[in-house]
């Protein structure tokens, strides 16, 4: 085993059709593709990059958050009545039809905030911190980020070129 | 030859005026989008400023000046009595939650069913959404008689051990009206982080712009990983914000419809209300998106005809929907007999303020029928502008005849009086122009385009040739 | 060849029977309409003067009313008799559920509504839907000049602005003489006290007592031939009883 010191290379393309080519290429150079990273200003399918499905909990959380607000409608609507119980206008203490409002509201409250929350949770957000980035990607461009050894990153970069490249170069963290 | 030629030109000519028709068909580089957007936001005429200072003006003196007073002095200072305990404060409740269902209907509906003429105009509609609620909650807290102790409606564990009562539709509407509130305020903000840190990029450093877009953006960089969260989450949100939307309007309804008066127990006030919404607040989507073209720069790429073609389309449709409801609900009551809501129908007709329900009518019905069935008109801005104006008075009037003039007829005659509007006026007219000054201050901040959605949609679309006709296709990118 | 047809037996449980404890008969024959109750009522109960404007405008807080309305047209005038409205202690009572605030419950000991000042956040949505229109709102702090505040009654409390109100049934009279009877270790007898409305009506056409016990005064009258329930169809359970026709 040699000891490797991998570097972050970014390359830039102006469109999806060569940055698609590009992480194909690089897969062939070697480059795992949990060493890559594809930014862009538009949202692209893994499919169209040709990437692997990404996995996201955003789904899960939200029906976990469904779950938690319907327990918390039904606590609501069946557990605080009799914790104080008062009677009006001859309904019982706890109240069909409107158990059902109740729980509703909440059950979708809850879905709705924790898939907002699953964005953030998910997405790391906020994150103010340094981040390797590409303010052209706002522009309609891609950016393809990488980590190779540092010996491979000649012929990688000629490689990227060679498939459109508007310009490689060393990722370095920026603030956004 | 010559024929060819001709066919060839007909051909350019066809495929220019789609173009010209049709945004989707009419790409732009991102990045001038991009320079677009931001400059409908940077540039500010000194007349966008004297509106802006008139409506602050309007809004510190007759909504917190008059609503001050009000709390100062008791509701008397307004003009509800016995038996309209509810007046225009209730009115413009429900006006202004109606106002906010198009946002939800436009951005949710219409995503759901992949209609992209809304690319441009969702965000557009979403704020209305957000900050119609905002007047409807500022209305309904100024009908209280004790507004310093609304927080005692709030389901929060208190000193005194009493929970609210969720026996009563109020109850329902606070937790539906908040979750509302809450998820298209949500709806609206994910979109909008593309299009934050488009506008954080192209923001100069060290200006208090850049902190508001930095911070704002969350250090959203368009990652697969943050594009899939953003999807899922936004599927997500288009599916189930429309139960909520429904959910709203039908609760807000039933405080009517669960009472025990003539003329409000009437089980088909749910979707009639949800209907009356839509048709008030798709007239303000057009009216909103009539001045937005013609105020701001670049708009008139963004939105054209075409949108307000299916704009017009779509209201059209609502008015025919309202009709049904509207007749349905006023046959089975009439027919139905009932000594106090037959009182109560003449009343609406006949009564001193019977013009108003023949104006309801006229500008819900009348009027949406005899001009929106022409495609070219309805495609004017200004013209649909109008339309959205009336129907918008027509749907203010459904709603002050089903609440104050409603509640003049009762069981018990002796207490019939008639409600004469107080500073609740002045209350009203502060909602409304909050409402606009909460637009005008968010058009010159939040980029009112969805820029990365304009983009999608115009990469789905292209010219196919099918045959000898050149026609639209859409690929499914999503 | 006939079918027999099987119609299980539907049995109504409606809760008709089921009575409050306290009750009031109003006679309408012999009510003169000198309107001795609504003013004893505004004083027991601290109820303020709204003044002439407010009043004019349907903003009156008398807790009870009398109604009187002319039929035909003029002058072939007839009159209706009096009626004294005021809260009817529903059993089933439309304005109770719909408070999101919990300010009028149904009380269990008195079988009374009970409007809670302090909980009222000033909806008014019960006065929307009371059907009978006897609930009145404090539309503002109306002012009670010197030296008016000597004479508020201290068992009832003084309502600010924004806050619903209504009849009690006095209910400060009930529990008083609940209190009076306890310490001394019998029932409240029948007739023992009254509400001000009751005590202050010189034809003694409003009857209070307990509707619960078939033999009090009350009782006897609202069984009578010519009693009523107002607005009956609608099945709020009155504990008020009209009686006219006589």
């Amino acid at each position: 085993m040699t000891v490797t010191t991998n570097i972050s290379l970014l390359a830039v393309f102006p469109d999806l059709e060569p940055a698609a080519d590009a992480i194909d290429r690089l897969r062939t150079l070697g480059v795992p593709d949990d060493q890559m990273n594809v930014i862009s200003g538009t949202p692209v399918t893994e499919a169209m990059l040709g990437r692997p499905r990404q996995w996201t909990n955003v789904p899960r959380l939200a029906l976990g958050g469904a779950l938690a607000g319907m327990i918390i409608g039904l606590f609501l609507a069946f557990a605080t009545p009799s914790l104080y119980p008062i009677q009006v206008g001859r309904q019982g203490i706890i109240s069909g039809p409107p158990t059902v409002v109740v729980v509703f509201e909440m059950t979708m409250l809850g879905l709705l905030l924790s898939t907002f929350l699953g964005v953030f949770l998910d997405s790391y957000f906020p994150s103010y911190r340094p981040m390797h980035y590409v303010p052209e990607i706002s522009d309609g461009k891609f950016a393809v980020f990488f980590s190779c050894p540092q010996e491979d990153s000649e012929k990688i970069t000629k490689a990227m070129t060679a498939l459109g490249a508007e310009k490689v170069e060393a990722a370095e963290a920026q603030p956004l | 030859m010559a024929s060819t030629a001709t066919h060839h030109d007909h051909e350019q000519d066809h495929i220019a005026h789609l173009r010209e028709k049709h945004l989707m068909l009419d790409p732009l580089p991102r990045g001038r989008m991009n320079e677009m957007v931001m400059e409908s936001m940077h540039d500010t005429s000194w007349k966008f400023w004297v509106v802006f200072g008139i409506l602050s003006v309007i809004v510190a003196v007759f909504l917190f000046g008059a609503w001050g007073y009000m709390i100062a002095n008791g509701l008397g200072v307004a003009g509800v009595n016995r038996p309209s305990y509810w007046g225009i404060f209730l009115v413009n409740t429900v006006f202004w939650i109606g106002i906010s269902h198009a946002g939800t209907f436009i951005s949710a509906i219409l995503r759901v069913f992949k209609a992209e003429f809304r690319r441009p105009f969702t965000r557009a509609a979403e704020l209305m959404t957000t900050f119609g609620l905002v007047q409807a909650g500022f209305s309904i807290f100024m009908h209280m008689g004790r507004v310093w102790l609304s927080y005692w409606l709030m389901p929060i564990p208190n000193q005194r051990g009493l929970w609210p009562n969720f026996h009563s539709p109020l109850s329902w509407d606070l937790l539906a009206i908040t979750t509302y509130l809450l998820s298209s305020t949500m709806y609206l903000f994910l979109p909008l982080i593309p299009d934050l840190a488009m506008a954080r990029d192209r923001t100069p450093d060290g200006t208090w712009q850049k902190t508001f877009y930095r911070v704002l953006a969350l250090g959203f960089r368009g990652t697969e990983g943050e594009w899939t969260h953003l999807r899922h989450a936004m599927n997500i949100f288009a599916f189930a914000i429309i139960p909520v939307m429904f959910s709203v309007h039908t609760i807000v309804s039933w405080d009517c419809a669960a009472a025990t008066r003539p003329g409000w127990n009437s089980t088909i006030f749910g979707p009639y209300f949800v209907v009356g919404a839509l048709h008030s607040g798709m007239g303000a989507v057009a009216m909103v998106l009539a001045v937005v073209q013609s105020r701001m720069k670049h708009m008139k790429y963004f939105i054209r005809g075409e949108h307000f073609d299916a704009l017009g389309m779509l209201m059209l449709l609502v008015s025919m929907t309202w009709a049904y409801f509207f007749f349905n609900d006023y046959m089975v009551q009439w027919y139905g007999g009932d000594k106090w809501t037959q009182q109560l129908l003449h009343f609406h007709e006949a009564g001193p303020l019977g013009w108003m329900w023949f104006a309801m009518l006229i500008f819900n019905v009348a009027i949406p029928w005899a001009t929106l069935w022409n495609k070219k008109w309805r495609s004017n801005p200004w013209l649909l502008f109008g339309v959205g104006l009336l129907i918008n008075f027509g749907m203010w009037f459904e709603r002050y005849i089903i609440i104050p003039i409603s509640l003049t007829i009762n069981r018990m005659p002796f207490t019939w009086r008639m409600y004469t509007p107080g500073v609740e006026i002045y209350l009203g007219i502060g909602t409304v122009a909050f409402f606009i000054l909460l637009y005008m201050g968010a058009s010159r901040l939040i980029p009112l385009i969805p820029v990365w959605e304009v983009q999608e949609g115009q990469m789905a679309h292209s010219l196919k040739k099918y045959g000898r006709e050149t026609v639209v296709t859409i690929s499914e990118l999503e | 060849m006939t079918t027999e047809l099987k119609i299980s037996e539907i049995s109504a449980n409606f809760a008709e029977g089921e009575q409050g404890k306290w009750g009031m008969a109003i006679d309408m024959d012999i009510c003169t309409g000198c309107q001795a109750c609504v003013a004893a009522c505004a004083m027991e109960n601290n109820v303020p003067f709204v003044g002439e404007a407010d009043s004019g405008y349907g903003r009156s807080m008398h807790w009870i009313r009398t109604e009187r309305f002319w039929e035909g047209e003029f002058p072939e005038i007839k009159m209706t008799p009096y009626q004294p409205v005021l809260c009817q202690q529903c059993g089933h009572a439309p304005c109770e559920p719909v408070c999101p605030a919990f300010a009028t419950v149904h009380s269990q000991a008195e079988a009374l509504n009970l409007q809670v000042y302090n909980r009222c956040v000033g909806t008014r949505y019960c006065a929307n839907n009371c059907p009978y229109q006897v609930r009145s709102f404090n539309w503002r702090d109306y002012e009670r000049p010197e030296p008016l505040p000597n004479q508020l009654n201290p068992d009832v409390t003084v309502r600010r602005r924004g806050v619903m109100e209504k009849c009690t049934f006095c209910i400060q009279r009930i529990h008083r003489a609940e209190d009076v009877a306890k310490s001394e270790g019998r029932e409240v007898a029948d007739g023992e006290f009254a509400p001000a409305c009751a005590q202050a009506c010189p034809a003694d056409a409003i009857v209070f007592g307990r509707i619960d016990d078939p033999e009090s005064a009350v009782s006897k009258m609202a069984r009578g031939a010519r009693g009523f329930h107002l607005l009956e169809e609608l099945g709020t359970l009155p504990a008020v009883t009209y009686l006219k026709g006589g």
